[in-house]
């Protein structure tokens, strides 16, 4: 999918094979993209001349398997983007290569979205909390989608409480399997099941809801970009991972005012202040992370055995140990808050 | 042998001189990124290059006077391999007496919580926090690049 030689005549074909009646399809440009860590992206101009048709579209693949910084599937990826496309904004599924048959991977096939990169936007400014209704706007847009209308391929976790002893038991797991002890990961595990916050119900979640994922449209709304890790969970998550990726890489438009958010947010999803409160988004920044964070260990334990060569792995370990400061600060914060007396 | 410049003096310089001779050079975005990861993690080789085995060593050190008491045999497990693993200076060795000493702390934090020994839990918060300063002085300044 890298070749800028062979895949302008690989998406035409394939492209042709999808819209056989459109006529010939011409792919007039094919240039390579950088900006995910995880998939293959590349953007095409393609036109369909008889139709005096015109579309800019990103096709999103799986780099080889010994590239391959994180494995996900892209069909599942295809069946949520279904689900969410016009009810949430995002960059439209046109076509799928579940295979590679065609383009030389498994691949998807998305609108091009003309809009600034959230991050980008946000640099140029001094103060983005205006950013703070989109976001809230965006997030429960999705989290609000009920779990009929989500793809079957999802898994259904029976009850939140189960769903949450999951994805504490996910951070013991996660140090369990690791390739070194890890005493900060079983602290956090700890913690967090002796720091419980009531239920809600379980969701729609983006898994990897951070700025670099979103873009502003000229509108003023967020897309959302880069489903891959989508799943049914505790929607209070992605609100947490948004903040804890925030901490690295910021701004955290949350955390400009995290009392506003929360009302924002409680506001579209009908949570109650016991439900979403700032010290309840604390509780998820750390939470929150843990797919991402065993994924990065994962990828790290593999370079380590030598299974893999790449940079990004071990590059992968810094954001941990960052994460882990992090967790600490923010664990020791809400306790040292729970046991200060009320004024 | 010579140990003259340093190990991480060296890998300081070679980090320096990809930030300020080969970076400026490269066009392609991609490539870019990669002497960006590398200068980073150059950075951070050199810093443990020169303090790891020291840290690693007085951090096990700390965590068996800490946790050497306590009632729990999975601390108790962890802590006799960790006193059994010797002295070896080679990094292999010292990674996996200090991965020992690991274990003793994650199980005796586990044991802290589940008995609700708060005292216990806070001391080996400190603990923790240690490693993590220690982490952090390897990490320097986090720049994810090629984000977005």
């Amino acid at each position: 999918m890298h070749d800028p030689a062979e895949m302008p005549a690989r998406l035409a074909a394939f492209l042709a094979l999808q819209e056989p009646d459109a006529g010939p399809v011409e792919v007039v440009s094919y240039e390579v993209m950088t900006g995910g860590y995880s998939r293959l992206l590349a953007r095409a101009e393609v036109v369909w001349p008889q139709q005096d048709r015109r579309a800019t579209y990103v096709l999103r693949g799986d780099p080889p398997a010994d590239r391959a910084y994180i494995v996900t599937d892209r069909t599942r990826e295809w069946e949520v983007l279904r689900a969410v496309v016009g009810r949430v904004a995002v960059s439209a599924p046109r076509y799928l290569d579940p295979t590679g048959e065609h383009l030389g991977t498994p691949a998807l096939v998305i609108d091009h979205v003309p809009a600034a990169s959230l991050l980008g936007y946000m640099a140029g400014r001094d103060d983005n909390r205006d950013l703070i209704g989109p976001l809230a706007e965006a997030a429960a847009a999705f989290h609000t989608l009920r779990l009929d209308q989500l793809p079957a391929a999802l898994d259904r976790p029976a009850s939140w409480q189960e769903y949450l002893n999951d994805r504490i038991d996910e951070w013991r797991r996660t140090a369990r399997d690791h390739i070194e002890s890890l005493p900060i990961l079983r602290y956090v595990a700890a913690w967090l099941d002796a720091h419980r916050p009531p239920p809600v119900a379980l969701g729609l979640i983006h898994g990897d809801f951070q700025s670099a994922n979103l873009l502003r449209a000229d509108d003023g709304r967020i897309v959302v970009l880069d489903w891959e890790l989508a799943q049914i969970g505790d929607p209070r998550e992605d609100l947490g991972y948004f903040r804890a990726v925030a901490q690295a890489a910021g701004p955290d438009v949350i955390g400009l005012d995290d009392e506003a958010f929360c009302a924002r947010y409680r506001q579209l999803t009908g949570m109650t202040v016991e439900q979403l409160n700032p010290s309840v988004l604390a509780y998820f920044l750390v939470l929150g992370v843990v797919g991402t964070v065993r994924r990065m260990l994962e990828g790290g334990a593999a370079f380590a055995r030598g299974d893999n060569h790449l940079l990004s792995s071990v590059f992968g370990q810094n954001s941990i140990l960052f994460g882990q400061s992090m967790w600490l600060a923010f664990t020791e914060q809400l306790d040292a808050s729970a046991a200060a007396p009320e004024v | 042998m010579f140990t003259r410049p340093t190990t991480d003096q060296i890998l300081r310089a070679v980090a320096d001189d990809l930030a300020t001779v080969v970076l400026p050079d490269l066009t392609g975005e991609p490539v870019k990124v990669a002497v960006q990861m590398m200068i980073q993690l150059l950075a951070g080789c050199a810093v443990r290059a020169a303090h790891e085995t020291a840290w690693m060593a007085e951090e096990g050190a700390a965590i068996e006077a800490a946790v050497g008491g306590l009632d729990d045999p999975a601390t108790r497990t962890a802590l006799a391999a960790y006193r059994a693993a010797g002295t070896d200076l080679h990094l292999e060795a010292a990674a996996a007496r200090y991965d020992q000493a690991g274990e003793a702390l994650g199980a005796a934090v586990e044991y802290a919580y589940r008995s609700g020994d708060t005292a216990v839990a806070g001391r080996l918060r400190q603990l923790l926090a240690v490693r993590s300063g220690h982490e952090m002085a390897i990490v320097g300044a986090l720049e994810l690049v090629g984000r977005g």
